[in-house]
């Protein structure tokens, strides 16, 4: 379509109108670029304004979710690693005697035995569950006493020494308890009622 | 959106946002592993499956029958702590049982305590035709003590009948928790010096006077402490 004899009538009118130059009204022209003039330059975006300009977040209900509750973990996290079951802080401590504070009616009972060349005692028993490990005895200062101190309910207790960690001994100055048929004799405390044993 | 108008600020706080969350999801999961850790297993879970179930049923039964599953727990975790075979801890915690039975069966409703301490008399070599005169006691009157010391004196090699007639006659005559002791601390220690344990009984007794039972005991649950020195 080179030759424009050849256009339609109506394409050879636009084409027409489109090359008549625009009259305008000068009077409009400046108003026009006045407005324009007075409309704020935009300025450059800084670092800052970056960061904090507010923004639209769109997630999905369980993208949502899955943020709250890493929330609240690591809430627990700090907690298990601030504090201990107790709520006491979790400093590392020695073996020492346990000085627990008793429940109203509990008796607090001290437990010794003489064990010079013991390395590590501890005391098991129908209070600890016989766990070896809840209840290490501290060696006194002077040598071979090995103390510590809990509270128990009243009531009869059975109980017995671990010594190195193997070799189970009962009580020398308490009665003696059946043995349960494990071939370990065990000790009996009678707390409360009274009794001195 | 504004976002859009800062389409590389939107996708590093997109980036941020992914990054929060797989971090989020690790704390998650490791907050409940450490929480699990933290929560004390059950130790009998070291018992094979059979055994476990076993125990689990006299510990069930027990409570059924209203007698002291904590003792029957005991028992079975002291064999765990022990390296005990399973087949012997469960025959034991099933041996406590019928011993618990037969001593409520004798004795009547008596405490979680007394009831226990009557089974480890029992299992010491006592009949139980022999705890009969202990069914009937004063009231606030335990017999606690009594066969504490009482399965001690058969443990340490004194003759079962000797033992028997030895506690129930103190008993009987009214004997107070410090008689009992002192009964036991004098034995013992005649026992330690090489005295015959029958003889050593024998000899004590004689010089044991029976006691008018205490008309008035300090108040349940208001007790000294006390040391076992």
């Amino acid at each position: 379509m080179t030759d424009s004899d050849q256009l339609h009538p109506y394409v050879e009118w636009i084409i027409r109108e489109a090359r008549r130059p625009v009259v305008s009204d000068a009077e409009a022209r400046d108003r026009v670029m006045a407005a324009i003039h007075a409309e704020p330059v935009p300025r450059r975006i800084g670092v800052w304004q970056r960061i904090f300009a507010p923004r639209v977040f769109s997630l999905s209900p369980v993208t949502g979710a899955l943020l709250a509750a890493g929330l609240v973990g690591i809430g627990v996290i700090a907690g298990v690693f601030t504090s201990n079951r107790d709520g006491r802080a979790s400093v590392e401590q020695p073996p020492v005697a346990q000085v627990v504070r008793p429940a109203v009616s509990d008796t607090v009972v001290k437990f010794v035995i003489s064990l010079p060349r013991a390395q590590q005692v501890s005391l098991v028993g129908d209070f600890n569950d016989w766990d070896v490990a809840k209840t290490p005895m501290a060696r006194s200062a002077h040598g071979g006493l090995w103390t510590v101190t809990l509270p128990l309910s009243a009531g009869r207790h059975v109980y017995a020494f671990v010594v190195d960690g193997s070799s189970w001994i009962a009580d020398p100055s308490a009665p003696f308890a059946p043995d349960d048929g494990f071939g370990h004799a065990n000790s009996v405390k009678i707390v409360g009622r009274g009794s001195s044993l | 959106m504004r976002s859009r108008r800062f389409p590389a600020t939107a996708l590093v706080v997109r980036r941020a946002a992914a990054l929060t969350l797989r971090a989020a999801t690790f704390v998650v999961c490791a907050a409940t592993t450490l929480r699990a850790q933290d929560t004390e297993p059950d130790r009998l879970a070291r018992l094979d499956q059979n055994s476990r179930i076993t125990i689990q049923i006299l510990l069930d039964s027990a409570e059924a029958a209203g007698l002291p599953a904590r003792a029957l727990r005991s028992i079975a975790l002291e064999g765990v702590s022990k390296k005990a075979d399973s087949r012997a801890i469960v025959s034991a915690v099933r041996q406590e049982f019928t011993l618990l039975r037969t001593a409520r069966a004798t004795l009547g409703p008596v405490d979680p305590e007394e009831l226990t301490a009557a089974a480890a008399l029992l299992r010491a070599g006592a009949k139980p035709a022999q705890l009969a005169s202990f069914r009937v006691r004063q009231k606030g009157r335990s017999d606690l003590q009594a066969f504490t010391i009482w399965a001690d004196l058969i443990t340490r090699g004194v003759p079962s009948e000797d033992a028997s007639s030895a506690i129930t006659k103190l008993w009987e005559d009214g004997a107070d928790d410090a008689t009992f002791v002192s009964l036991w601390n004098n034995v013992q220690s005649d026992i330690l010096r090489g005295l015959n344990p029958g003889t050593a009984l024998q000899n004590r007794i004689r010089e044991t006077p029976g006691r008018p039972p205490a008309t008035k005991g300090p108040p349940e649950g208001q007790q000294e402490n006390e040391r076992s020195e």
